[in-house]
């Protein structure tokens, strides 16, 4: 709550006196302080678990992230009884198994530069289930929200999502332009139907403790402003709820103000950040990150066009358009088509007799630039 | 002989100024005899062989000059006038008797008084002040008079002379009189007067026909001599500007004193066109604030929470509306505003830094008096004057009007329901009972609303009043005593969605009672004393669900309540002319009181959860913890002469009130703690040093003070703190020590058509994690900069009055970029770039400049018109600089961006239209 009001008042004076926000790069230092980083819940009940292991960056890097790789990662539960994770993508490791929600156990790292780390213990929460997990259509947009109840047990919930939706491009083009020929498009070739995602999301925290009996009602999670294009046809978002203890509430609050909620009026100066992964290894920083057990609960729903309807759709990157006036007999089309730029857009016909083509640009027909032409595969129709 | 005439000619005429030009006025020998018919030569002997007369002449010049007079007892003046009738011949006698003749024009035989002992440009300025000083000092300065002779005498015989100022001429027919008996003498020809009085003190007048009239305090004890000065000349009626407290700067004992009265605060380019009160001390050496558009404000490196806001003996908890935008305190209502940054009076305590004590109007005694003012954004009005004879009172409101910015808006933003409203109400009540008696009323509210959406409303709002009685037991002794309540309160009302609605709030009541004293022991000393006691009480936070179907759980944190009570004593102790000293003691008390429940610690661990040992709850009014200690209060100045001096002080105070704000800048919606078993409270010294000077007949005041601060117990809070409906705060709060220094240098203008003033700050405020705090430590433990240290500020205010009618001014303000936290790394996590942040405040935001301008225009000046009117427009950030308010880091899909937020990018220009009626 408190965040909202700053945000609100900070938001008015944006609007109100013509404060403004510009592009800045402030001098900062480029010392690699080489950081490492830990993310990752643990999964009780047989579900696919996943630690991912990485290095911070100068601020100025260019690079995104820097994974850790061969790193041994394994978990030990306080009887002894050890879980070796294997490292399935650079950076990236996992376990797939069932662990007794009643134990408790410790994540332990181990770097091939000699670098130990071990975490606090870590006492497994179930989380209850989602109650619902549906959407409201008001004047602004398309408000998705979630229910749920906690319990004494799990008060505090994190919740992160991922969207996928279709889209459509400037210009529905179904021909191709191949071997010096324009042609069909195959079924499986089709560029005017893509499916587009989000798996950057902003992570959305709640403590149920302010409410009676632990429920939260139609929390906000995601706010689908007008026109997006997000709702041109089918949406789809899965949201997985987890519930975690205090510490590590606090933790995801701090991550979330210190990129969010920054540099504004009213905003909370920077707060440091730690984590429960500790260094056991003589000379080597606590790492950055809490690594939580448990049991998640996950729902997914379909928005589609009908339930939101009127929906005016606008995409900046398709404003400018259309399909060009002119008619490009066949015989010139090679010239016309043999570029990166120009492709066919609709054959022309004069009655029965086959004129040509008109043209559009490759940015405007083809959605495969924005998005992937393949259905994603937990995907229903 | 030549020579040295042609020098004192020279010196005559080059250097001598008029006033000192006049010759001397002595005892003159007499001459007798008759001469008749001689040569002037021969003349000349024979008054030489009688007197001691030296004639120096030029043969020439009475070449043919015969002297034909008689004289009897006659002076040697009446004679030569006598000798010289009709002829061009002139004469002039020193001091020696030499009698210089010359043709055409008398030589001027006295040298400069400067002539041997050259006299600096400093000391003349001196001589030419002490010369208007000793007139209003002789006024009212106490002149012993006659030796007490234990003969039993009650008459005594007061005799002088009365001399015009300019002429030095003896004024004759000069009325001596005082008022009790009325006994009078009158002035002979040569200005002598006698006069018999009773033995004790008198008020004599001095009156000169049509002239003004002076007066002299004498304490006679015995036959004596006065004699006076006074100004022959007839009153002619012009502008008269009294001047104080020009002199107050050099003469007064305490240091880091500012006063800005209403006609300077006038003269200052104000945002939006109105009067602001914070905004004008801003412009002060040593104030500085975190940014634009923010609450608070800092004094010498302490906190915003450590300035003690006082509005005619109420605490404003909160001194502004929007955010800031506007300071709470109508402008037509004040009268006066003092800033104490480091000799707080003995009877201010309470808080670290500063005091700013806001006098407001008790309306004139004459007539009723309408003024208003109309902006963009606000309108005021207020009445003053008198009712009956006795009583005098001044009433003003004021409110915004800014909705219809808000529906301009509307088109471009979301702000559909976006609406902010304030107001403010005051009103001042005088009573005079009678000589000895004079009660006062004082109420002041203050309320804010605002919304951005139809779903949050926010609102806070100062509540005030309070009666005082001013009693005068005696010539010497001066009592007040003031009761009164100070409320504070805000509320936020959430309606989001019918489930999650919700009021949320926080409120601060306080009952005061203040006893204070002065008593004029004598003419070296005056005693201040008395009592103050504050009763707190404090709602720290509570949240209520809204409306039947919300499911939020009513919390409340546990009220507080405590009682601050203080003894004073302070001597304000002229030791000698040159040095005087001001010194006091205050000793403060503070119980922290039930009901309430109080958790306890293992000593000597972090106070943490896991260290917690357990909880004890106290009934109503038990004592929980008591905290008291006494403030020292000592300043002393020293005259080098009368247009400079220096001044050093030491004092302490404490502070048992915290503001709890983990922002840059004070948000609305920050939250007060009391000091409890947990919390201590806040101690601070502060030595400083300065030095005064005038320059030019106070045309100029230069001033520069020094001084160094250490404090304790200060708050800063953990990483992740939560500082809203948390009843354990001390969990989230770090104690830490601060530490600040810096020196202050001032040039002001006061007189003339340019006038305005220019000031240069260095200052540094540091903090540091306290040695023995265990949670954590900011910066592992070493000195940090503080969110509002700007190393270096200066500021030009200036105005020039082109004509009676229009004036322009210009404030310019520069100061460092305030020190900001930056992130030196980022990572990936929860599917977005994040920063890590290492070094508190280890960097800075650019340097801040900003101008701002603004035209007053008066109306006509017409004796029959409806009101006088003035109009005042400017324009503030004139050069349109995007002052950066802060800079930072945040991802944007994913990647991180740099961007720096500033607040008034924009020139943004202003007009307001005052008027009175």
């Amino acid at each position: 709550m408190g965040k909202r009001i700053s945000y609100v008042v900070a938001v008015l004076l944006l609007f109100l006196w013509g404060s403004c926000r510009d592009p800045f790069e402030p001098e900062v230092t480029n010392a690699d302080i080489s950081l490492l980083v830990v993310e990752g819940y643990i999964e009780t009940n047989g579900e696919e678990s996943t630690i991912y292991i990485s290095k911070t960056n100068p601020i100025r890097s260019g690079s995104a992230t820097l994974p850790v790789i061969d790193a041994s990662v394994f978990l030990i539960s306080s009887t002894g009884e050890e879980w070796s994770f294997s490292e399935t993508d650079s950076g990236t490791y996992s376990y797939t198994g069932f662990f007794d929600i009643q134990d408790t156990y410790q994540l332990g790292i181990n770097l091939t530069n000699g670098k130990q780390y071990l975490s606090e213990p870590m006492k497994p929460i179930v989380t209850p289930e989602i109650n619902e997990l549906n959407f409201l259509r008001d004047e602004a947009g398309v408000e998705i929200f979630i229910s749920t109840k906690g319990t004494d047990e799990a008060q505090y919930f994190l919740w992160d999502y991922e969207e996928h939706w279709i889209f459509r491009p400037g210009v529905i083009s179904f021909l191709k332009f191949e071997n010096g020929a324009v042609s069909k498009r195959e079924p499986d070739e089709r560029i005017d139907l893509c499916w587009s995602s989000n798996i950057f999301p902003k992570i959305i925290l709640q403590n149920s403790a302010r409410f009676a009996d632990n429920t939260i009602i139609q929390r906000e999670l995601v706010r689908i402003p007008n026109e997006s294009e997000k709702l041109t046809q089918r949406y789809s978002i899965k949201v997985r709820q987890r519930a975690i203890d205090q510490a590590t509430y606090d933790f995801w609050e701090i991550l979330r103000k210190n990129s969010d909620d920054i540099g504004g009026i009213f905003s909370p100066l920077p707060s440091l950040i730690g984590g429960n992964i500790k260094a056991i290894s003589p000379e080597t920083d606590n790492a950055i990150g809490y690594v939580s057990i448990g049991q998640s609960a996950s729902q997914r729903i379909y928005i589609d066009y009908e339930d939101v309807q009127p929906w005016r759709i606008f995409i900046p990157e398709y404003e400018f358009c259309f399909v060009l006036a002119d008619t490009i007999p066949p015989n010139e089309a090679v010239t016309a088509f043999n570029n990166i730029d120009r492709v066919p857009a609709r054959e022309v016909f004069d009655g029965m007799f086959f004129l040509g083509y008109r043209a559009a640009t490759k940015k405007c027909t083809d959605c495969t630039l924005r998005g992937t032409n393949r259905a994603p595969g937990f995907w229903e129709d | 002989m030549n020579r040295l005439i042609i020098l004192l000619v020279f010196f005559g005429i080059c250097f001598i100024p008029k006033s000192w030009a006049q010759e001397t006025i002595r005892a003159e020998e007499r001459i007798s005899g008759l001469f008749p018919g001689l040569s002037f030569l021969r003349f000349a002997q024979q008054v030489e062989s009688q007197t001691s007369y030296k004639f120096y002449f030029s043969p020439v010049d009475v070449a043919d000059l015969i002297v034909n007079i008689s004289a009897k007892d006659n002076t040697i003046r009446q004679v030569l006038d006598g000798v010289f009738d009709g002829k061009d011949l002139k004469y002039s006698i020193d001091e020696k008797n030499r009698i210089f003749i010359s043709k055409g024009k008398a030589l001027d035989t006295s040298l400069p008084l400067d002539f041997f002992t050259q006299v600096s440009e400093l000391e003349k300025d001196s001589i030419l002040r002490q010369s208007d000083i000793d007139r209003a000092f002789s006024r009212n300065k106490l002149y012993v008079i006659g030796k007490a002779e234990n003969s039993g005498k009650t008459e005594a015989v007061l005799r002088g002379k009365v001399t015009g100022l300019e002429t030095g001429n003896p004024v004759f027919g000069a009325v001596i009189f005082e008022k009790v008996n009325y006994t009078r003498a009158i002035a002979n020809q040569d200005g002598q007067f006698e006069i018999k009085l009773p033995i004790g003190r008198h008020t004599i007048f001095i009156q000169n026909l049509g002239g003004f009239v002076e007066q002299r305090q004498i304490s006679l004890q015995g036959d004596g001599v006065l004699d006076v000065a006074i100004e022959e000349n007839i009153i002619s009626l012009s502008e008269v500007t009294i001047s104080s407290e020009k002199m107050t700067n050099i003469s007064r004992p305490e240091m880091g004193v500012q006063k800005l009265n209403m006609e300077t605060m006038k003269q200052i380019p104000a945002i939006l066109g109105e009067v602001d009160i914070i905004r004008s001390i801003l412009t002060l050496p040593g104030v500085q604030t975190v940014g634009e558009a923010s609450v608070g404000f800092n004094v010498r490196g302490g906190a915003a929470d450590q300035n003690l806001i006082l509005f005619n003996h109420a605490t404003i908890y909160n001194p502004s509306h929007l955010f800031g935008l506007f300071s709470a305190f109508n402008p037509d209502l004040v009268e006066s505003v003092d800033l104490y940054k480091a000799g707080i009076p003995v009877q201010y305590g309470g808080r670290l830094s500063s005091v700013l004590d806001v006098h407001a109007k008790y309306g004139n005694d004459e007539k009723i008096t309408v003024r208003g003012g109309i902006g963009l954004l606000t309108g005021r009005i207020s009445v003053e004057g008198p009712v009956g004879e006795k009583t005098t009172f001044a009433l003003g409101a004021r409110s915004t009007y800014s909705d219809w910015l808000l529906d301009i808006l509307e088109e471009n933003t979301d702000f559909k329901d976006g609406r902010a409203n304030f107001y403010d109400l005051n009103l001042n009540v005088s009573h005079k009972l009678n000589d000895k008696n004079i009660i006062r009323l004082n109420t002041y509210g203050s309320n804010d609303s605002f919304g951005f959406d139809r779903d949050t409303t926010f609102m806070y709002q100062n509540r005030s009043i309070n009666l005082g009685w001013t009693h005068y037991f005696s010539d010497r002794l001066e009592g007040e005593f003031v009761a009164g309540r100070d409320h504070y309160q805000f509320e936020i009302e959430g309606r989001d969605n019918p489930a999650n609605g919700y009021n949320f709030g926080f409120g601060i009541k306080q009952d005061f009672f203040k006893a204070n004293f002065s008593y004029e022991y004598d003419l070296r000393h005056t005693f201040t004393f008395g009592l103050n006691t504050i009763r707190y009480g404090l709602n720290p936070g509570f949240i209520q669900p809204a409306g039947p179907e919300s499911i939020v759980i009513p919390e409340e944190v546990n009220p507080e309540q405590a009682i601050e009570t203080s003894i004073y004593i302070g001597d304000n102790f002229e030791v000698t002319d040159e040095f005087s000293l001001n010194f006091g003691m205050r000793y403060a008390i503070f119980n922290y009181l039930g009901p309430n429940t109080v958790r306890e610690y293992k000593p000597g661990l972090p106070i943490s959860p896991p260290n917690l040992v357990g909880e004890t709850t106290f009934n109503n009014g038990q004592s929980i913890k008591t905290y008291s200690g006494p403030e020292f209060r000592i300043s002393a100045r020293y005259s080098l002469n009368n247009i400079s001096s220096i001044k050093a002080g030491y004092n302490t105070n404490r502070q048992f009130i915290h503001l709890l704000t983990n922002n840059a800048a004070i948000a609305p919606t920050d939250i007060w703690k009391l000091s409890d078993p947990n919390i201590r409270p806040q101690w601070g010294d502060q030595v400083s040093i300065g030095y005064y000077r005038n320059i030019k007949v106070d045309k100029y005041e230069f001033s520069v003070e020094a001084y160094h601060r250490n404090m304790r117990n200060l708050i800063d809070f953990r990483s992740g703190a939560t500082l809203i409906l948390n009843n354990a705060i001390e969990q989230s709060v770090l104690r830490t020590d601060g530490r600040a220094y810096g020196a202050e240098f001032l040039l002001r203008k006061n007189t003339g058509k340019l006038n305005g003033w220019i000031s240069y700050t260095y200052s540094r405020s540091l903090l540091r994690t306290a040695q023995d705090e265990m949670a954590e430590k900011i910066n592992g433990g070493e000195w940090y900069p503080n969110n509002f240290d700007q190393p270096h500020n200066a500021v030009l205010v200036g105005n020039y009055a082109l004509s009676k009618r229009f004036s322009t001014s210009i404030n310019a303000n520069y100061s460092t970029g305030r020190p900001i936290t930056l992130p030196v790394a980022k990572f990936n996590y929860g599917g977005s770039e994040r920063v890590y942040f290492s070094d508190r405040n280890a960097y800075r935001i650019p340097d801040y400049f900003r101008i701002d301008f603004s035209i007053n225009i008066e109306g006509n000046h017409k004796v029959r018109k409806l009101a006088h009117s003035s109009w005042s427009i400017g324009v503030y950030n004139l050069l349109g600089r995007r002052n950066p308010y802060s800079v930072y880091f945040t991802p944007v899909n994913g990647i991180l961006q740099g961007y720096q937020l500033s607040i008034f990018a924009e020139p943004i220009p202003f007009i307001t239209y005052n008027f009175r009626i």
